[in-house]
């Protein structure tokens, strides 16, 4: 009886030390980047220049974030991401819940096919209709707006898809007791379902900050005065011209506080961050 | 007549209608007008003309959008099949409930809700040849510092190897989630049968998850297709365009040569490819099933 | 003509889902005060019909009266009446008391009148102490009356429950049973109750109507659809086992009543002869109550234990006759019998009743 177990016995001890060292290098790869990020914003502009290894003794300083405090843009650019993403979290939470109660759980005709056509549209990239949407807004003259970069995260079916399954998810018998207690569709959505529907809503909301607040690629096209740009926009501007504007620790300090927001953000969320983005597979 | 239409339950579509209506004005329509636009010779200041398909043959003898179609193949094939593997690994090695498989879990992840401008400057900062942390490390155990970001065969490789390392929480996530719909007791059964690790991998686990490999494939090979913050900040394309993909040569095309009619070419030439890309695992799947 | 009758009426209503026409003129009328059961298997339409009721699916055909006033075309918030549901259906996200207040306040009842009527409505429930508890944090049977209190604070002319008992545990199921009889009886409020457990109906009800395949099979007391099931399937359904059924031949006695040849034996039933129609294919329909089991003998029919079912305060011997047929008899405590057995059977033919061929039934006069 032993004889036969030792092999496998070996075998599970073999993967275990497998699955150890591949989760320490993995590791390494993910903080190491991190690390010496932090790393470098504490270091003097003039230690970064020099082509001398770095000695880990220091000198550290924090001259970089005092910096930091001193340029405005980098402020109106925090400001400006906070006002657009959450006004796209609330156009997406308002517009995907009405949307959702009425492909979940309500009746009109072409329902079904509207839903299909609504479904399809997650396979649009932005990238392929950015030409024309930049027209509409060119037409308008709305470049350089907040509405311009709000409206385009509105029309992500995304948020339907979800909040749609969600509404689905509660029992009929809901409505039916809505219905009897003398509730029309808006009250029955108001009092009864949407409240039912808050963690879907929660995962929904700071998925869309995070999708938002991170966007590059319409800002980029949009907002095209230094003062409209967002936070995102604005690190892609710092990056190009660090060297005659800040210094290298100045873009380090930056980085830093650019990427704390959103990773205390995801710290916070967790949870309901990992259940939007695994909901999205049920499709 | 009002009875009628409310009993057919034409007023719940109000509720849907605001969303339709934006998505209708800035998905929808930009999308048909955008397919409409590639079928004109149009720039910014208007004066469009209809040459039919004269964009798409162009397209086809542009070295540049050739080059620009062929990055954006080889970044895919780069990076999804690292990905996949990586993020499967992870997963595999990370889905027990203990605390240091949580808080992996959520390193891994942490990468991913960086904003990719955010990202870049992390990674200038490890690939740079002048004071970057690989040529650091280089220097210290007597090697040459590689041009990671400036050798045009280094380029493109360098920038997979980023979006990797910014990407790989995402299938992760999607990969755990999917471990934890198989039952656990399918594993103690395995156990009592005496299985081994690999068998157990092979015979229980894969099956299991095949769904979502083809699905999470799919996903990335659509996303992947659309890189673009990481070449433009990081290479700007370079050198000579051979880190320039398809997204960046619409983004160049359309918004610094205002060339907007072939751009719009340039765009459903890079949807057609999403679809395809978007379907190609799972016909893959059918196709093996199948043999 | 205007119709003045009280209680809930139920004139040839029409159903239909897509082409299959779920109910055809159907008509059934509801006195005030009654605890009204709508008994029949899954599938019947027995929940179709009471949506129906409560205005939750809309009728095809023919109207539905409340104390005289047709409700078959109002909103369901309009018609005075309320439900229970299956699962209670309580909102989750509200406490106890705005579940409650929900309705009231929908019909715009002044807050003050709110107040009042929910705490006399807890207090005759005793949920008093609940008030300020969400729907999670409750007991399966602290819901149950939470579900029954939304229902009666609005002070509906008609109350309906949607299968009540069935999500409740089998222990917690036979108190609740006995407080909602208790309720009827104080509230003297009209009930229509929906189930497919016919212990309940049985229990519960002064009336039963059995439903099977969208179609009434037969209104009546407990005690008329016990003693005279109108049909096969009512004689079948009802009853803690289903009635032993066999076929066999009818022939006129002497004292004028039916005769019944099962295999040779013959079963003295006490129905007149003369009230049954000619024609073939007669069934005999027995309870198991009525099957006894003595030893072999000469006049009792012949058959052997095929397997016996112990109780405890009873016992189910399932035997089978010589022809292969099965009878099922019912002993009080613990039967001695074994499979095998061989055993005799003794029919008693005046609580017999038969079937023609379309399994319309016939009974004995009643004493």
């Amino acid at each position: 009886m032993t004889a036969v177990a030792l092999p496998g016995v070996r075998g599970r001890q073999l993967w275990a030390w497998v699955r150890i060292a591949f989760c320490a290098v993995m590791l390494a790869l993910v903080l190491a980047p991190l690390l010496w990020t932090v790393f470098l914003s504490f270091r003097t502009n003039i230690d970064l220049l020099r082509q001398a290894p770095l000695d880990l003794h220091g000198p550290y300083t924090l001259d970089n974030y005092a910096e930091l405090l001193r340029n405005q843009t980098l402020f109106r650019w925090f400001f400006n991401s906070l006002v657009v993403s959450t006004a796209t979290v609330a156009g997406v939470l308002t517009l995907s819940s009405l949307a959702g109660y009425a492909f979940g759980r309500l009746e009109f005709p072409g329902r079904n096919w509207l839903y299909l056509i609504v479904l399809a549209g997650l396979a649009i990239p932005d990238q392929s209709v950015i030409l024309t949407r930049h027209q509409i807004f060119s037409d308008l003259h709305w470049h350089n707006t907040y509405r311009a970069l709000i409206l385009p995260g509105l029309s992500a079916p995304l948020g339907v898809f979800l909040m749609t399954e969600a509404f689905r998810a509660i029992p009929r018998a809901q409505d039916d007791a809505a219905r009897l207690d003398r509730a029309n569709s808006l009250a029955t959505f108001w009092h009864v379902l949407l409240p039912q529907t808050v963690p879907a809503l929660a995962s929904l909301g700071i998925y869309t900050f995070l999708l938002s607040w991170n966007d590059y690629w319409w800002p980029l096209i949009s907002a095209t005065r230094p003062a409209m740009y967002t936070l995102t926009e604005g690190m892609a501007a710092a990056q190009s011209n660090y060297v005659e504007v800040l210094g290298k620790g100045v873009l380090m300090a930056e980085a830093v506080v650019a990427g704390l927001p959103v990773l205390i953000v995801y710290i916070l969320f967790q949870k309901h961050i990992v259940s939007a983005v695994t909901g999205m597979v049920k499709l | 007549m009002i009875g009628r239409l409310n009993r057919q339950g034409w007023p719940n579509l109000l509720f849907a209608l605001p969303f339709l209506l934006v998505y209708g004005w800035l998905l929808v329509y930009p999308l048909l007008a955008g397919m409409g636009l590639s079928l004109n010779r149009a720039n910014l200041f208007g004066g469009a003309r209809f040459i039919g398909f004269e964009n798409y043959i162009r397209l086809f003898r542009d070295a540049t959008f050739l080059q620009a179609l062929g990055n954006s193949l080889l970044f895919v094939v780069m990076c999804v099949p690292v990905l996949v593997v990586l993020a499967l690994g992870l997963a595999l090695a990370l889905n027990r409930a203990t605390r240091f498989a949580a808080f992996m879990r959520s390193a891994v992840f942490a990468s991913s809700v960086l904003s990719v401008t955010v990202m870049t400057i992390i990674w200038r900062q490890i690939l740079a040849i002048d004071g970057g942390l690989l040529s650091h490390g280089a220097h210290a155990i007597g090697l040459p510092a590689l041009p990671f970001l400036s050798d045009p065969n280094l380029a493109l490789p360098s920038l997979a190897a980023v979006t990797v390392w910014w990407s790989l929480g995402l299938p992760m996530m999607l990969f755990l989630s999917a471990l934890q719909q198989v039952p656990r007791s399918v594993f103690e059964a395995a156990a009592l049968d005496r299985a081994t690790p690999w068998t157990v991998f092979r015979q229980i686990t894969l099956p299991a998850i095949t769904p979502a490999l083809v699905l999470v494939t799919a996903y990335e090979c659509a996303l992947q297709f659309q890189v673009f913050g990481q070449p433009q900040l990081l290479t700007q394309g370079g050198p000579n365009g051979a880190s320039r993909p398809l997204v960046l040569y619409i983004y160049e095309t359309g918004f610094n040569q205002w060339d907007i009619g072939y751009a719009a070419a340039a765009s459903q030439m890079l949807f057609a490819l999403i679809l395809v890309a978007a379907f190609v695992p799972q016909l893959a799947q059918r196709l093996w099933r199948r043999a | 003509m205007p119709n003045h009758t009280q209680g809930l009426e139920i004139r040839s209503v029409v159903k239909r889902f897509g082409d299959l026409r779920l109910f055809d003129d159907l008509s059934v009328a509801i006195a005030p005060g009654e605890f009204f059961i709508i008994l029949g298997p899954s599938g019947c339409g027995k929940t179709t019909l009471l949506r129906l009721i409560a205005g939750l699916e809309t009728v095809d055909g023919g109207e539905i009266r409340l104390n005289g006033r047709p409700i078959h075309d109002l909103p369901a918030g309009d018609r005075g009446v309320a439900m229970v549901f299956q699962d209670f259906a309580l909102y989750p996200h509200m406490t106890v008391e705005r579940n409650l207040a929900f309705g009231l306040r929908n019909m715009q009842v002044p807050a003050t009148e709110i107040d009042t009527r929910i705490k006399a409505t807890a207090g005759a429930l005793a949920i008093d102490g609940l008030l300020a508890r969400k729907p999670a944090t409750l007991s399966g049977g602290q819901k149950q009356r939470v579900a029954l209190a939304r229902a009666l604070v609005k002070k509906p002319d008609l109350l309906l429950l949607d299968e009540p008992l069935s999500s409740l545990d089998p222990g917690l199921r036979l108190h609740t049973r006995r407080e909602l009889a208790q309720l009827s009886r104080s509230l003297n409020a009209t009930f229509v109750m929906v189930t497919h457990d016919q212990v309940e109906a049985m229990t519960l009800a002064s009336r039963i109507m059995v439903m099977h395949e969208h179609r009434i099979q037969q209104v009546g007391t407990p005690l008329e659809i016990f003693t005279r099931p109108a049909n096969l399937f009512v004689a079948r359904f009802v009853g803690a086992t289903p009635m032993n059924v066999l076929d066999g031949t009818i022939a006129k006695a002497r004292n004028g009543k039916a005769d019944f040849d099962l295999s040779g034996h013959k079963v003295h039933t006490a129905i007149t002869h003369t009230s049954l129609p000619a024609g073939e294919g007669w069934q005999v329909g027995l309870r198991a109550e009525h099957v006894a089991i003595t030893a072999p003998s000469a006049t009792a029919i012949p058959a052997t234990v095929d397997y016996v079912e112990r109780l405890g305060e009873q016992s189910w011997i399932h035997v089978r006759l010589a022809d292969g047929r099965e009878i099922v008899a019912n002993e009080t405590g613990i039967s001695p019998h074994q499979p095998g057995d061989a055993v005799g059977l003794t029919l008693d033919g005046a609580r017999a009743h038969l079937f023609d061929a379309e399994g319309r039934g016939y009974h004995a006069e009643p004493a």
